[in-house]
């Protein structure tokens, strides 16, 4: 019965999608208000219907219904419940049935916040919404169908892979990371009405931006989350090896990020129209990029799901957006016309293209090195691989120039700038620069790119602060407020401005605590009898014993290291080796002993509890505890930039007064 | 199209191409789909090997269950088969019984077995109980292993008589492609 | 792979002339070229090289950064080698004979691997170009544009798209649109096959 009903829902949803995005284009060719009546109705059905589908489907993993192919698939009745939970986007059915979910509760909300905006453009947006909808759907209901009936159903499965149920971070990963992914999908059918209709109005960037920034913000997280989740469970002591699904998922944040900038730019100049749509096109072809790579086996990945028929379905489906986008484009970015002008000397409209530069730079190089031994393959024949000592060499570079950039350019005004206020911006940040790069170098940082990373980290730092308390001087100044109140006020009314600082101030501590970690680690390998104590840096550590510890879903050796700093005792850590049934190898889970200068991790190579020794990997790794907590910083300012638009507040944009330090209340 | 000027209104709409936006879209997309498409199909983690054709690598291992270290040199002057498994390996099994019946119908062919990360206690049991026609060789540090290029096992080497590499085969062997691979090693590229 | 192993012999020769460079056996045994290692040198060495080379067994890591058994043997041939004096680009060819080109992370500079070194240096220039031009062609629109007048939403009244900032007059302009033109939200989009 379940597969059945589970069918059913998917085909309606196909319906629905394919019905709407007909209507949708309709719609927005020849538009009546009853047109726009049934793109909506049909959009909230396609929305209804996937999340119908996704209940139907949790119910029948969490009762181990497994007549239902993909319970069958990665159900087992001797996991743990959240396993069981979880198991609804760990495998390649269930991850595509996950994001049709996404993709409708994304459309719904999209389309119900402008149910009476934009009338103009959004049957179009709803079109082109609904047509990725309804390949979603084709995809679930033909290649990738999770509720196929099994005719003799068994009566137990095999569970999910065994390094999903390693982390708790399996749970959250997922979930964050399609909501970055699938939500590209609205800003891509803003972009596309945009083209469609001829014209990006004044008002019609607002919810183009808020939603870019909304998937933005999960897909920041998500992407941290995956690299914490290496770290975590992996045990090689890192957090990205530019695994072609990291990149797949690092891909369209470049991009992503480079619009939010140039959107900026529309919204204040009205310029970069076009080269914003194509960005934000970009970014959602990335994905599409990125879910191949990941789904298809073509890619030599960590994380490839096997090879199957849908591989070459998402690719057709590829290769006519990326047509169908390259037409569009020729045909209608021109109709995109600026309304205003760039500033050609110093100032912070230049500095903006430049990032924008780098950014889609970093793209290009990220993207040759996932492709490049494809390439290889075809011309020479030969299989060859790019990794990470080239793809670490190629992002230093970058990473530090986006690091300055990210200084120089709010330092600066945004009309023409003369060369004293130059220097007056620039000036004082330097000394802060320096006084960085001396700490560093007095705290033995020796790399010459960690040096510069720290040198610009801090000029970045002193523009970041002073930047972000400037309305707040101002207010104090001209209304005579104390700091309190003068910081409530000029938040309420900048609070976009506020939120972007906050997210510059996340990322300048992430380059620098990834530059950092990457090169002042200290690392050990050791075997070690019981009792036996071996040290690195300030800690030694004592092997006391190996116990086996024993679960439903697995079998552990655990081992007990006495950890002490400086003579002080700190407690123990347990790395362990897990053994799971359907696994040939063991699956070691590292211990990782976390605090605000360093880490300390264990990983363990080789167990024995019966003659007692363990080979054990140690590692110290100063700074990763920042990553993370600079990564909320960064989310938390995505959403504070976020919420004010949300709840419809207008704030009057103030006009560009080309004086550096001029009224900066109101919208960044 | 265009009627009164309304203030915010675009200009009417033109219909030109943008000729740089097609080509730079056209540039990146037709490569880009060419490479995915050619590779479809295609199986990232099956390696060519590139000793084929080359001299095999040296070696000198002693057998499992003690004795004299056989090396390559002395299998030279007759085709060989080189047979890298292991205790824990499933396909292993499976073709144990294959290969031991080929070394002896094709007694003009040496055959040797070399032992993949496992324990000679292991095999010995192993061979013990399952009956073995040719030697089997333990390569402790895994060096002759690296020397080959072996990815997993199993992976069988023939060799003709010149001690070259005339082909590796991945994965569980069966009795006709034995027959068949050591023809062409008698056969033998020049 | 042999010209370049004899272009860095030819390059090095002066100190190889008391080491013999011939190639003996059938397993080609070339003599080290660079002095032997130790201590923590060795041990720095070791890592590096490991990081060079592709774990065969593994999802991408490196033999450095990998537990396997596979990947501790080959560090621990790296080690030997190193120890033994050979150099980088000998170590990494022997595993590359082995295993071919697939074992070295980084792409070596042969044939069209030279594309994914220089390609991105080529972008950096091509996008600079593309930046510069883009300011200078937006100076010369800033004449033109001055003489067309401002198009931009300078101004508070309510445009086709737009509505005013205060929520109440808002809500008023929106519902005597509706009035007068029957559309959600008052305005008709703009027709596609009217006549001027």
């Amino acid at each position: 019965m379940i597969p059945a009903l589970g069918r059913t829902l998917i085909l309606l949803a196909l319906l629905a999608a394919s019905g709407g995005a007909l209507v949708g284009f309709a719609t927005g060719a020849r538009p009546t208000a009853v047109g726009w009546l049934w793109a909506r109705r049909l959009a909230y059905a396609f929305a209804a219907l996937m999340a119908l589908a996704n209940l139907v489907m949790e119910y029948a993993l969490l009762t181990h219904d497994f007549s239902v192919s993909y319970v069958a698939h990665v159900g087992s009745r001797s996991v743990p419940t959240w396993v069981s939970m979880v198991s609804l986007w760990s495998s390649l059915e269930g991850s595509i049935l996950f994001w049709g979910l996404v993709m409708g509760v994304y459309v719904a909300v999209a389309t119900w916040q402008n149910r009476d905006k934009h009338p103009e453009y959004m049957p179009y947006a709803v079109g082109v919404w609904l047509l990725c909808g309804a390949f979603f759907s084709f995809l679930l209901a033909g290649p990738a169908q999770p509720f196929s009936t099994v005719p003799s159903p068994p009566l137990d499965g095999p569970g999910p892979n065994a390094l999903l149920q390693n982390h708790y971070l399996m749970v959250i990963h997922p979930p964050f990371l399609y909501s970055g992914y699938v939500g590209m999908t609205i800003p891509f059918g803003l972009a596309c009405a945009a083209l469609l209709v001829g014209r990006l109005g004044h008002d019609f960037i607002r919810p183009l931006r808020n939603f870019l920034l909304l998937p933005w913000i999960f897909l920041t997280v998500a992407i941290v989350l995956g690299g914490w989740w290496a770290y975590e469970v992996l045990g090689w002591g890192g957090y990205w090896a530019w695994d072609p699904v990291e990149n797949a998922s690092f891909l369209p944040w470049l991009t992503a990020t480079a619009a939010l900038h140039s959107a900026l730019l529309v919204e204040r100049k009205g310029v970069l129209k076009g080269w914003t749509v194509t960005l934000v096109i970009g970014t959602w072809l990335l994905t599409i990029l990125g879910t191949f790579m990941t789904r298809s086996g073509v890619f030599n990945s960590v994380h490839s799901f096997t090879q199957s028929a849908i591989g070459p379905t998402i690719l057709v489906f590829l290769a006519a957006a990326l047509i169908l986008s390259v037409v569009l484009l020729t045909l209608r970015v021109d109709s995109l016309a600026p309304e205003g002008t760039l500033e050609t000397g110093p100032s912070r409209d230049a500095v903006f293209l430049v990032q924008n530069l780098l950014f889609v730079l970093f793209t290009f190089t990220v993207l040759l090195g996932t492709v490049f031994p494809l390439v290889v393959e075809a011309a020479r024949g030969v299989q060859m691989s790019v990794g990470r000592p080239y793809f670490d060499k190629m992002s230093v570079p970058i990473g530090v120039a986006l690091l300055f950039v990210m200084g120089v350019g709010p330092a600066l005004p945004w009309g023409r700038a003369t060369s004293q206020q130059v220097r007056s911006a620039l000036l004082p940040p330097l000394l802060t620069a320096a006084a960085f790069a001396v700490l560093g170098f007095l705290l033995d940082v020796r790399n010459a790119w960690t040096m510069l990373a720290l040198f610009f980290g801090g000029f970045t730092a002193h523009v970041t602060v002073s930047e972000f308390l400037l309305p707040v001087r101002q207010r104090m100044r001209s209304h005579g407020e104390g700091f309190l109140e003068a910081f409530g006020q000029a938040q309420r009314r900048g609070q976009r401005r506020f939120g972007a600082y906050v997210v510059h101030a996340g990322a300048l501590l992430a380059i620098v605590a990834i530059g950092v970690s990457s090169t002042m680690g200290t690392s050990k390998e050791i075997q070690l009898r019981a009792g036996e104590s071996t040290a690195l840096g300030a800690y030694t550590l004592t092997f006391v014993t190996a116990e086996r510890v024993s679960e439903p879903h697995r079998e552990s050796i655990r081992a007990r290291m006495d950890v002490s700093k400086n003579g002080r005792p700190l407690g123990s850590l347990y790395p362990r080796m897990n053994q799971y049934e359907s696994q040939r190898e063991p699956i070691g889970t590292p211990a990782v002993r976390t605090s605000l200068t360093e880490d300390l991790y264990l990983s363990i190579h080789n167990i024995d509890p019966d003659s007692g020794t363990v080979g054990l990997l140690v590692l110290v790794n100063p700074m990763v505890g920042w990553i993370w907590i600079a990564t909320a910083i960064m989310a938390l300012g995505g959403l504070v930039a976020l919420v004010p638009s949300w709840r419809g507040a207008r704030v009057a944009v103030t006009e560009t007064a080309p004086v550096a330090g001029a009224s900066p209340e109101g919208s960044h | 199209m265009a009627t009164a000027p309304i203030p915010g209104a675009a200009p009417a709409r033109t219909s030109r191409m943008n000729p740089w936006v097609l080509a730079g879209g056209l540039a990146v997309v037709v490569p880009l789909l060419a490479v995915l498409v050619l590779n479809l199909g295609r199986d990232p983690r099956s390696v060519r090997s590139p000793l084929i054709g080359r001299a095999a690598p040296a070696f000198s291992l002693a057998p499992v269950g003690g004795g004299a270290p056989i090396s390559l040199e002395s299998l030279r002057g007759r085709p060989a088969i080189i047979n890298f498994w292991a205790t824990w390996c499933v396909p292993c099994f499976e073709e144990h019984a294959a290969l031991t019946a080929a070394a002896r119908t094709f007694r003009e062919v040496h055959f040797l077995g070399i032992v993949y990360e496992d324990e000679e206690a292991t095999t010995q049991a192993f061979l013990a109980q399952r009956g073995s026609s040719y030697s089997s060789l333990l390569d402790p540090e895994g060096r002759t292993a690296i020397a080959y290029g072996v990815f997993g096992v199993p992976e069988t080497f023939f060799i003709d008589g010149a001690g070259r590499i005339v082909e590796k085969y991945v994965g569980p062997l069966d009795r006709g492609t034995i027959a068949a691979l050591i023809a062409r090693a008698k056969g033998g590229a020049p | 792979m042999n010209r370049v192993a004899l272009a860095l012999v030819l390059v090095a020769a002066p100190s190889l002339a008391a080491a013999q460079a011939s190639r003996a056996t059938a397993g080609g045994i070339e003599a080290p070229r660079s002095h032997p290692l130790s201590g923590a040198e060795l041990d720095a060495r070791t890592s590096d090289i490991g990081a060079l080379l592709r774990c065969p067994v593994c999802q991408g890591l490196s033999v450095a950064d990998s537990p396997s058994s596979m990947a501790r043997n080959m560090k621990a041939e790296v080690r030997e080698k190193l120890a033994a004096g050979y150099d980088q680009e000998q170590i990494l060819a022997s595993f590359e004979r082995s295993y071919g080109e697939f074992v070295r992370l980084d792409p070596p500079m042969r044939g069209v691997n030279w594309l994914v070194w220089l390609a991105p240096l080529a972008g950096l220039a091509a996008g600079g170009a593309a930046v510069a031009w883009a300011l200078k062609r937006s100076s010369r629109n800033a004449g033109a544009a001055e003489a067309t007048g401002p198009a931009s939403a300078a101004s508070d009244l309510p445009s086709r798209d737009t509505l005013p900032a205060d929520p109440r007059l808002a809500a008023a302009v929106r519902r005597s649109r509706e009035l007068a033109y029957g559309w959600p939200g008052g305005i008709p989009p703009k027709p596609r096959s009217s006549a001027s």
